[in-house]
């Protein structure tokens, strides 16, 4: 315990999951039990895609990264360009608009009842958030591939008789890189958490007069997006009228306080784990 | 004989970087410090000057804070009388300072024999090519190693000349660093012919920290009148920590006449067919390089490797030696390689897939000259092995085994487990060594094979070697242990390695 809390990045993450952990309690005990139940699941929903957001984009991104490096290698001009345009186009769409469009489809699958399960739904979001984010991770694969090619292990690596394929994922990837993925992936789960939430905001307005937010899973995002929520966050405001409102805060406002807190505090912990394992390895 | 003595203990984060507890210097003498790369002797020896950094070490020295030991009278006299040469030559140069101005700087500049050493230590180079190798900086001209680790023995050498003759000279304490790592056999005798001449004249301490043990035969046959005054020491790591011995100059020159009496694989080789075979004229780097019999021979000839034989390849500094070998092994493309493994001919266009498929780790494979850079520092010890072709499916109890034969009993399965990056030079260099000797190949290649190794360690590789050898491979050695593998290899198996600018045939 003595170690993880020793760098920046295990203190912030250790003070993520217990400020979590004692919202959680708080809500249990203050709020009503219909509203905790939908804020559990709106967080459940939310950290889950986000991570099926980082499990995409690792898997997207190592792929990408190495048969990037392969393509080259090897001189496979077609798949090597093929690849190089895919990713380039979606570096030239902006984000948010990917997103859109990709939720744009999902309301099109939902409308015709072909996507109706929400766990299905939840993946189409993460892979669509996915989709945006995995170049990132590419780049920082093909780069530290690169480096290490150009080093000496790589050389006598390879005439040892050793394949190519273990040198770049087990001894370049896995044993000189997972600080820097780590780092990428951890940025990758608060902005898919951040995109996520942007995304379901922007969609309260309704994409299609049969599929609203209350078509789609329950997130973070969609829970501020509703009145209650709202409400409950314009009630922030009072305090620059009224300091002593603030106990009504923790106790009338808890739902969309709650809703808000949870995603502020996520994406400022994540801010410093990341932070801290680039200083921690040096990155 | 009077002594320095000292109890040194130093760590970083908890772990114990040096710990020797009774480290006696003798005063006004040469001591050459032989020992396994990267087991402490540079620190222990830096401690005694007074370098370390209490910031980022925790040391003592004598039992006493590092801070007080530095602030000590006698510290003082070491660093204001000595000098210590750092072994990276370019942590001890100031990168914003012509070289000309760091020979003169501080104490340098009451110096009056600067211009007479440097001429010394450049002697085969006129007054022009000097003086545009002292007008630069270290960056971004970037002198060679070779030169950078001559002017640091050029201030030390004029630090010396500023000692008064006569009566021997009290707390002067002069430290090379290996100081020769870089320089070719001719510059490393002159270096030692400077030191000695000077340490006659003025008695200081020298400790000569080095791997090349072939300086033993150096200063046993050309200065034996200088043997009362000095001492071969070697540091070795123990249980106990670090320990430090007398070495008998006899151990090892008696050794290396054994091995001279012992030569290996030579003779028969018209009976034979080469297993590879490397035309000469080949061109790397806008230069052309061949092969020949002689020093400076002007008959080229073809590298040849036979089954069952050791050849040794043998070139000037920077010659292109390291070039030569990774065209040969398909890792550099040059143009006009023309080789020849077995029946199968090479050129520069042989693809890369051909050699992924047929050649590394199958018939031929190479080992790196710097362990640091061709290990990958994060992987365990058995990781290093675990992935090479032959081992894939062999069990951990093998594996052991091996590294047994060459790391000794006390290689125990934890061994197996440690990081390549906490293990000293010498460990790293025979885990790199272990990897081409596991491998079951035609052709092994060693480049520069015994760095970083003690005298215990470089007689172990060299058993494994003949064993290999006797097991039918071919091995071509690049090194400068020059007396080691002069003794070691026939004559007849010796390559000398010239070349010239591109295009430009040196008979012309």
């Amino acid at each position: 315990m003595r170690r993880l809390l020793r760098y920046d990045d295990g203190l912030w993450g250790t003070f993520w999951i217990a400020g979590m952990g004692v919202l959680l309690a708080w809500d249990l005990a203050f709020l009503n039990a219909p509203a905790f139940a939908r804020l559990v699941e709106a967080l459940a929903n939310t950290l889950f895609g986000a991570t099926l957001a980082v499990l995409f984009t690792l898997l997207f991104g190592w792929a990408a990264g190495v048969g990037g490096y392969l393509f080259e290698q090897h001189k496979r001009r077609l798949p090597s360009l093929a690849l190089s345009y895919f990713m380039n186009l979606i570096r030239s769409i902006p984000q948010m608009i990917g997103i859109l469009g990709g939720y744009i489809v999902l309301t099109i699958l939902i409308e015709r009842e072909i996507l109706q399960s929400q766990l299905v739904q939840l993946l189409w979001m993460s892979f669509t958030i996915s989709v945006f984010t995995f170049p990132e991770l590419a780049d920082v694969i093909r780069e530290r591939i690169e480096y290490y090619r150009r080093s000496d292990f790589f050389d006598a690596m390879l005439c040892s008789g050793v394949r190519e394929s273990r040198i770049i994922n087990f001894d370049i990837l896995w044993k000189n890189s997972i600080a820097h993925i780590a780092q990428k992936l951890v940025s990758t789960f608060a902005m898919a958490i951040f995109l996520q939430c942007s995304i379901d905001f922007i969609i309260s307005v309704g994409l299609s007069t049969d599929v609203s937010l209350t078509n789609f899973p329950v997130t973070l995002g969609g829970m501020l997006a509703t009145m209650d929520s709202k409400q409950d966050i314009l009630a922030i405001s009072m305090l620059f009228e009224e300091i002593g409102y603030w106990p009504n805060l923790l106790f009338r406002h808890l739902q969309g306080v709650s809703a808000a807190f949870s995603l502020v505090f996520t994406l400022v912990c994540m801010y410093r784990v990341s932070n801290g394992l680039i200083r921690r390895h040096n990155l | 004989m009077e002594t320095y003595a000292f109890d040194i203990d130093v760590k970083k984060d908890g772990r114990t970087l040096v710990d020797i507890g009774d480290f006696r210097l003798r005063k006004n003498t040469v001591t050459f410090l032989f020992g396994e790369s990267g087991i402490g002797k540079s620190i222990a020896a830096k401690a005694m000057f007074g370098l370390l950094d209490p910031q980022d070490l925790d040391a003592t020295v004598n039992a006493e804070p590092y801070a007080d030991y530095v602030a000590k009278p006698r510290t003082v006299r070491f660093q204001q009388n000595g000098c210590f040469v750092f072994q990276e030559p370019s942590s001890h140069l100031n990168p914003l300072l012509r070289l000309e101005e760091q020979l003169t700087e501080g104490s340098l500049a009451r110096a009056k024999t600067g211009g007479e050493v440097v001429r010394s230590l450049w002697k085969d180079s006129d007054a022009a090519a000097i003086r545009q190798i002292l007008e630069v900086f270290p960056k971004p001209y970037r002198p060679s190693g070779g030169e950078k680790q001559r002017i640091l023995c050029a201030m030390a050498f004029m630090k010396m000349d500023m000692l008064p003759e006569g009566p021997p000279a009290e707390d002067a304490l002069f430290v090379f660093d290996e100081p020769t790592g870089s320089l070719d056999n001719t510059y490393r005798d002159v270096v030692l012919e400077m030191m000695f001449e000077r340490f006659r004249r003025s008695r200081c301490t020298i400790v000569m920290i080095t791997h090349d043990y072939s300086m033993i035969s150096v200063v046993t046959g050309r200065y034996p009148e200088m043997l009362d005054s000095v001492v071969f020491e070697e540091l070795t790591l123990g249980r106990g920590g670090l320990q430090l011995a007398e070495f008998a100059p006899r151990t090892y020159t008696g050794w290396v006449e054994e091995q001279r009496k012992s030569r290996q694989g030579g003779g028969r080789r018209e009976e034979r067919e080469p297993v590879l075979r490397i035309e000469s004229g080949l061109q790397a780097f806008g230069r052309t390089l061949h092969f020949s019999r002689e020093p400076g021979g002007r008959t080229h000839c073809a590298l040849e490797l036979f089954p069952e034989s050791i050849s040794y390849l043998k070139g000037a500094s920077g010659m292109g030696k390291t070039t030569v070998v990774k065209m040969a092994i398909g890792l550099l493309r040059g143009t006009h390689f023309r080789g020849l493994l077995g029946s199968v001919p090479l050129t520069e266009r042989t693809p890369r897939e051909y050699y992924a498929r047929h050649v590394w780790g199958k018939r031929m494979t190479m080992v790196f000259q710097h362990a640091d850079e061709a290990l990958n520092l994060r992987s365990t010890v058995h990781e290093v092995l675990s992935g090479l072709p032959t081992t894939r499916t062999l069990e951990k109890e093998r594996i052991q085994r091996e590294v047994r034969a060459l790391f000794g009993e006390s290689a125990d399965g934890a061994f197996l487990d440690r990081k390549v990056g906490t293990l000293s030079g010498g460990q790293k260099q025979r885990l790199n060594l272990l990897r081409g000797l596991l491998l079951e190949t035609d052709v092994l290649i060693l480049d520069e094979p015994l760095n970083g190794l003690d005298f215990a360690s470089m007689r172990g590789v060299l058993h494994r070697l003949e064993g290999k050898i006797r097991r039918g491979s071919a091995i071509l050695v690049i090194s400068h242990n020059e007396e080691i593998f002069d003794a070691w290899v026939a004559p007849e198996n010796v390559y000398y390695l010239s070349g010239g600018p591109a295009g430009v045939s040196p008979l012309a």
